[in-house]
C-alpha cells in the first residue's frame, strides 16, 4: 500500500525538502536528503477528478509541525484553572457539602457544587446524569464539586479543603446481579432501563429441526477509549452577555443544545467551538464539565479551561460495555442455519449515556452477517455502581462479532466444515433480509470473505 | 523560591525564572509558549512530551525544568518553518502518517532521535524506538511505513 | 512452544444512528475566482474527515481538492450536523455537502447556459471548467462563470442543503422495522503465534478486506482500517478496566492500562472491496467503526486453531489462555487414562 502512497506526493514538498536540508542544519536531514527520496508524482491535491485521489490532509502541516491548537494549547488573558473533586465511594447519599475553607484558600476565586446548576441533569436518552452530584453519588469517580483557581495546582490544593459527608448505601457491580429484585437500586425502582427484542420466524422450532445445536455464553470487559488528547474544555463570557466554549466535544450541535439545557439559557446566546479534536472514538460525543466551566466563569468573570488528568479521562469519562452473551444455534448437517437465540446483558455502569443505542446496535448486528430464517434475540442494558459505559467505536458491534464468530467457527468444527466454506454458505448476498426485516443492498460479505482469504492465502496456508 | 534557567531551544538561548518543581513540559508550552509538545499523560507513559535534550529523547514531564539548564533542546517547533519541512514531517504529511495529529510532534521527535543515531533502521528497530509513543488512531502502521519509506535501501538508490 | 494458528471473522455495520434522525446541513460557497468554501457543523476528530469532505465538494463543482476551504465545527457559523458518530461523516454530512455543492452548481450553470449558447441542463463541471455534455472544447472556466455570477448577474453561487438517512421505525414487539439506510461488510483473517507454555499471543498478520462504498481517499481508508485494528488487538488481548471490591478503578493509568504501542501491532494488510453504494456521496458509505469490529474475533479463532482452546471472555490475556491450555491438557489426560 505504501507504492500507492507516493502517487500522492506533492511536487512543492520535494523542494521543501532540500531548503529544509540546507536551511535547518539538522544533521539527520542532511543525511536523509543525500538520497532522492520522494519520486516526482502528480501533485494529488491538485487534480480532478477528486474523488478517489489519494490526497493529503488539510491539517497535515499544522499537526505535523506542532502548530494545531488543541484547547489545552489555548490561552485567555486572565484564565482561570478548574479541578474537580470525585466521589470516593462507589454509592452513597451526600449529606452535607462544605467549601468554604476551600473558597478560603489562596488563589481559589470561585467554587461550584450541583445544586447551583439551573437544570442539573443530561444525557442523550434519558436525562439520568447529574453535570456534578447533588444528593447522591452512583460510582468511584462522580463529580462532588469544582474549584476554579489561579493555577490548576491550587485548584488541586482546594480540592482537598471541600468537606463532603457522605452516607454509603449498598452498591452492586455485577449487571446479572443487578437484575434481580432485591439488588440494590440506582434510579428508580428497577437496574433494567432498556430491553430490545428482534423476533423473525420461530426459534425454538429450528432448534428441534436442527442437526446439531450449540450454546455458549460470551461476555468482554470494560475499555477505555483512550483519546491522546484528555477531555478539555474553556468557557468565557463576553460583555454582551454570551457564552463562548471551546470544547473538545465530537458534537458541537447537541452539545450546544446540552448546554442551553443544563444552563436554562437560549441556544443562541451559546457558542461551541470545538476546533480540532484530538481523538474521540465515540468518548467525546456529550457534555462533560462544560456546564460547570461555564458557571464557574460566569461566578469568577473571568476564563475558565478544565483539562482533564489522565486519571479523570478513565474515571469519569465513558467506557465500552462490559457484554454477557448467550448464543445458541441450530444447524443442519450440512452447514445450514436453521435458527439463532441471543440474550445480551449490556452492563450500562451508573448513567445511561449511549447504552440504549448501544443496546439497539448491538442486539441488531448480534445474528451476524448471515441468512438465518428464526432469530430471537433479547437485550438488555443494566445499571452498575460502576463507571459509565457509552458511545464506542462500534456501539457493541465488536462484543456481539467476537461472540457470533467464535461461535461461528465452533459450529464449523463441529461440523468438520472448513471456517470460511461455512461463513460462504451462509452469509448474506444482494437483497437478503436482515435480522430487522430490511432488504438490503449493496451486500458485499462474500466478496469481504474471498478478498481477506485470498490475500491471506487461506487454501494454501500450513502451519 | 525560584531558580534561574539557561538552555538552548531550538538554537535560541533562553533564560527564565521558574519554580523548583516546574517540568520541562511546563516551562516549554506556558513559559516559552512552545505548545507543540503536548502534555497525555503526566507521568512518562504516553510519549506526547517528547522533546530531544543533548541528542536524547526524554520525557520532558518526567523532566525538571532545573535539570535541562546549560542543555541543548529540540522541539518540533524545531524542525521546520512555515515555508520548509523536515524530511519526517514530509513523509508523515504524504502517507498520512498521523490522524488526530496529538501524538504526532512527540512521534516525530522519537523518530528524529532514532534517525540521528541509526539513518537507516530496520522495521524492528523503528517499531522498538517508538514503542514510548501511544497512538490510538493510527495503529502506528503508516508511522512505521513512514519511516522506512525515508530511509530505506530503495529510497538510498533512487 | 509457539504454536501457530489462523482465524477468519467477518461483519456487517450500518451507517448512521439505529432509526433516530441524524441530519447534516452544509453550505457551499462558489468564490469569485471558482474556488469554494465549505461550511460544516461537523468535528475532525482526527479520522481525515474534512479532507474527504473538501474532496466530496471538489469532485460535485469539478474542481480540485485544494480548492476547497473546509470551515467547521462552530455552533455560530456552521450548519447544524449531528456530528462525528456512528460512522456517519461520509455518507451523512457527505450527502448534505454533495446537495449543497449540486445547488451552487446549479446557479453556475444557469449563469454559464446563456454565456455558452446552451440550456443549464446541457452543461456539466469538469476539470475547473463549465462545459457542454459532449462537447468539452465549449466551455468557460469555472472562475470566470462565478465571477459572472456575483459581479455581473448579482447571483452569488451559493448553496445549502440538508440530508437525514431515510428509516423505517422498528416494531417494539418484533423489532422489525429499517433501522438504518445503510450497511457496510468486512473480513479480517489473523496469524497468530501462541506460546503454549506461557499462554502468550502474538499477532503476527492480519489481512482486512473492508467494504466502503467508494473510497473518497484510499490512503485515509487504510489509516481507519489500521486504527480499528489496533483497538481491536488491544480488545482481543491486552486492555481491561479493573475495579477492587468498592468499585474503585485499580488501573486508571497508562502504566497499568495495557494498550498496544507499535511492539504490539501485527502486519496489517489492506484491501478495499470494490462497491458502489447509490444512495451515498459518489456511491460512499463509510469506515469508521466497523475497522475494529471483526479483529478480536478473528484473532481467538486463531488462538483456537493454533492451541485448540476457546477464549469466551476478553481480554485473552497469557494468564487466561495459559489456564485454558492446561484445563484441555488435563481434560485429554483424563480421557487417556479413562
Amino acid at each position: 500500500m505504501s507504492k500507492k502512497a507516493k502517487s500522492a506526493t506533492k511536487t512543492e514538498t520535494i523542494d521543501g525538502l532540500k531548503t529544509a536540508a540546507e536551511g535547518a542544519q539538522l544533521p539527520s536531514v542532511s543525511r536523509i536528503e543525500e538520497h532522492s527520496l520522494l519520486p516526482l508524482t502528480p501533485d494529488a491535491n491538485k487534480q480532478t477528478p477528486a474523488v478517489g485521489q489519494r490526497t493529503t490532509r488539510y491539517d497535515a502541516r499544522p499537526h505535523l509541525t506542532g502548530q494545531t491548537m488543541y484547547i489545552d494549547d489555548m490561552t485567555f488573558p486572565n484564565m482561570l484553572h478548574m479541578k474537580i473533586l470525585r466521589s470516593q465511594h462507589a454509592h452513597a447519599k451526600i449529606l452535607s457539602i462544605d467549601v468554604s475553607e476551600a473558597e478560603k484558600m489562596p488563589g481559589v476565586v470561585a467554587t461550584l457544587t450541583g445544586r447551583e446548576i439551573p437544570v442539573n441533569s443530561y444525557g442523550p436518552s434519558y436525562q439520568d446524569q447529574p453535570v456534578i452530584a447533588d444528593d447522591r453519588v452512583r460510582h468511584h469517580g462522580d463529580p462532588v464539586a469544582a474549584v476554579a483557581a489561579e493555577t490548576e495546582q491550587l485548584a488541586k490544593d482546594a480540592l482537598e479543603k471541600i468537606k463532603v459527608e457522605y452516607e454509603p448505601i449498598p452498591a452492586v457491580f455485577d449487571p446479572l446481579e443487578a437484575m434481580e429484585e432485591g439488588s440494590p437500586k440506582l434510579h428508580g425502582e428497577t437496574n433494567v432501563y432498556a430491553s430490545k427484542v428482534i423476533k423473525k420466524g420461530d426459534a425454538e422450532q429450528a432448534f428441534k429441526d436442527a442437526d446439531l445445536v450449540l450454546e455458549k455464553r460470551f461476555s468482554t470487559q470494560m475499555v477505555e477509549h483512550v483519546p491522546m488528547e484528555p477531555h478539555a474544555s474553556i468557557a468565557m463570557w463576553e460583555a454582551d452577555g454570551n457564552l463562548k466554549v471551546y470544547s473538545s466535544l465530537g458534537r458541537i450541535t447537541l452539545g450546544r443544545a446540552d448546554m442551553a439545557r443544563t444552563l436554562n439559557m437560549p441556544m443562541s446566546r451559546i457558542r461551541i467551538i470545538a476546533t480540532i479534536v484530538g481523538g474521540n472514538f465515540g468518548g467525546k460525543n456529550e457534555i462533560t464539565s462544560e456546564p460547570i466551566l461555564a458557571l464557574l466563569s460566569r461566578k469568577a468573570g473571568r476564563p475558565v479551561k478544565g483539562v482533564y488528568t489522565r486519571e479523570d479521562e478513565f474515571m469519569s469519562s465513558t467506557t465500552r460495555h462490559p457484554f454477557i452473551m448467550d448464543y445458541k444455534t441450530g444447524v443442519t448437517k450440512d452447514g445450514r442455519i436453521l435458527g439463532r437465540t441471543v440474550r445480551i446483558v449490556c452492563d450500562g455502569g451508573a448513567y445511561c449515556s449511549w447504552s440504549e443505542t448501544t443496546l439497539g446496535k448491538g442486539a441488531i448486528l448480534s445474528v451476524g452477517p448471515y441468512n438465518i430464517d428464526n432469530i430471537h434475540v433479547e437485550a438488555h442494558a443494566v445499571y452498575t455502581n460502576k463507571t459509565m459505559t457509552g458511545a464506542m467505536r462500534g456501539f457493541g458491534a465488536p462484543q456481539v462479532c467476537f461472540a457470533y464468530e467464535s461461535h461461528m467457527d465452533d459450529i464449523a468444527h463441529e461440523l468438520g466444515l472448513d471456517p470460511l466454506e461455512f461463513r460462504m454458505m451462509n452469509a448474506f448476498g444482494e437483497e437478503s433480509p436482515s435480522p430487522t426485516g430490511q432488504v438490503l443492498e449493496s451486500v458485499v460479505v462474500r466478496e469481504s470473505l474471498e478478498t481477506a482469504s485470498e490475500r491471506f492465502g487461506w487454501k494454501e496456508w500450513q502451519k | 523560591m525560584m531558580i534561574d534557567v539557561k538552555m538552548t531551544v531550538n538554537g535560541q538561548e533562553r533564560t527564565a525564572s521558574v519554580a523548583p518543581e516546574t517540568t520541562l513540559l511546563t516551562f516549554l508550552r506556558d513559559s516559552l509558549v512552545l505548545t507543540g509538545s503536548k502534555l497525555g499523560c503526566d507521568v512518562g507513559d504516553c510519549g506526547a512530551c517528547t522533546v530531544i535534550v543533548n541528542g536524547n529523547a526524554v520525557n520532558s514531564c518526567l523532566m525538571l525544568a532545573v535539570q535541562a539548564d546549560g542543555k541543548d533542546i529540540t522541539t518540533i517547533e524545531g524542525l521546520s518553518d512555515f515555508e520548509h519541512l523536515h524530511p519526517l514531517q514530509a513523509v508523515f504529511e504524504q502517507m498520512s502518517s498521523f490522524q488526530c495529529g496529538f501524538c504526532a510532534p512527540g512521534m516525530i521527535i522519537s523518530a528524529k532521535h532514532l534517525l540521528d543515531k541509526n539513518p537507516h533502521p530496520s522495521k524492528g528497530e523503528v517499531q522498538e524506538a517508538l514503542s514510548g509513543n501511544l497512538c490510538r488512531c493510527t495503529g502506528y502502521t503508516k508511522i512505521v511505513d513512514a519511516i522506512l519509506e525515508l530511509t530505506s535501501e530503495e529510497a538510498s538508490a533512487a | 512452544m509457539k504454536q501457530r494458528g489462523r482465524g477468519i471473522a467477518c461483519m456487517w455495520y450500518p451507517i448512521g444512528f439505529t432509526v433516530l434522525a441524524n441530519p447534516s446541513a452544509a453550505v457551499v460557497k462558489v468564490n469569485e475566482d471558482g474556488t469554494a468554501t465549505v461550511l460544516t457543523g461537523t468535528v475532525e476528530t482526527g479520522q481525515g474527515s474534512l479532507t474527504v469532505l473538501g474532496q466530496i465538494a471538489a469532485q460535485e463543482l469539478g474542481i480540485a481538492t485544494d480548492d476547497i476551504k473546509m470551515v467547521s465545527a462552530d455552533t455560530d457559523t456552521t450548519p447544524m450536523d449531528t456530528g462525528a458518530i456512528a460512522s456517519r461523516t461520509t455518507y451523512v454530512t457527505g450527502n448534505a455537502i454533495l446537495l449543497a455543492a449540486t445547488n451552487a452548481k446549479e446557479i453556475l450553470f444557469e449563469v454559464a447556459a446563456p454565456l455558452l449558447g446552451v440550456r443549464p441542463d446541457q452543461l456539466e463541471a469538469m476539470d475547473r471548467k463549465i462545459q457542454v455534455k459532449g462537447f468539452p472544447q465549449k466551455y468557460l472556466p469555472i472562475g470566470e462563470v462565478a465571477h459572472q455570477a456575483q459581479f455581473v448577474k448579482g447571483r452569488p453561487a451559493l448553496g445549502s442543503a440538508s440530508y437525514n438517512p431515510p428509516t423505517v421505525a422498528m416494531d417494539p414487539e418484533t423489532g422489525q422495522g429499517k433501522p438504518f439506510s445503510t450497511y457496510v461488510y468486512a473480513t479480517q483473517v489473523a496469524e497468530v503465534e501462541v506460546d503454549d507454555e506461557t499462554g502468550e499471543v502474538e499477532v503476527l498478520r492480519i489481512v482486512a478486506a473492508h467494504d466502503c462504498g467508494t473510497p473518497i481517499n484510499p490512503t485515509l481508508v487504510e489509516g481507519q482500517v489500521e486504527g480499528g485494528i489496533s483497538m481491536g488487538v488491544g480488545l482481543a488481548l491486552q486492555e481491561e478496566i479493573l475495579f477492587d471490591d468498592d468499585g474503585k478503578q485499580i488501573n486508571p493509568n497508562l502504566t497499568n492500562y495495557i494498550m498496544p504501542t507499535s511492539l504490539d501491532m501485527p502486519d496489517v494488510e489492506v484491501e478495499i472491496v470494490k462497491n458502489f453504494d447509490p444512495t451515498g456521496p459518489f456511491g460512499a458509505k463509510g469506515v469508521g467503526e466497523p475497522t475494529s469490529v471483526p479483529t478480536a474475533a478473528c484473532i481467538m479463532n486463531a488462538i483456537y486453531d493454533a492451541v485448540g482452546v476457546r477464549v469466551t471472555d476478553l481480554p485473552a490475556t497469557a494468564e487466561k489462555v495459559l489456564k485454558l491450555i492446561k484445563e484441555k491438557k488435563a481434560a485429554e489426560q483424563k480421557q487417556i487414562s479413562a
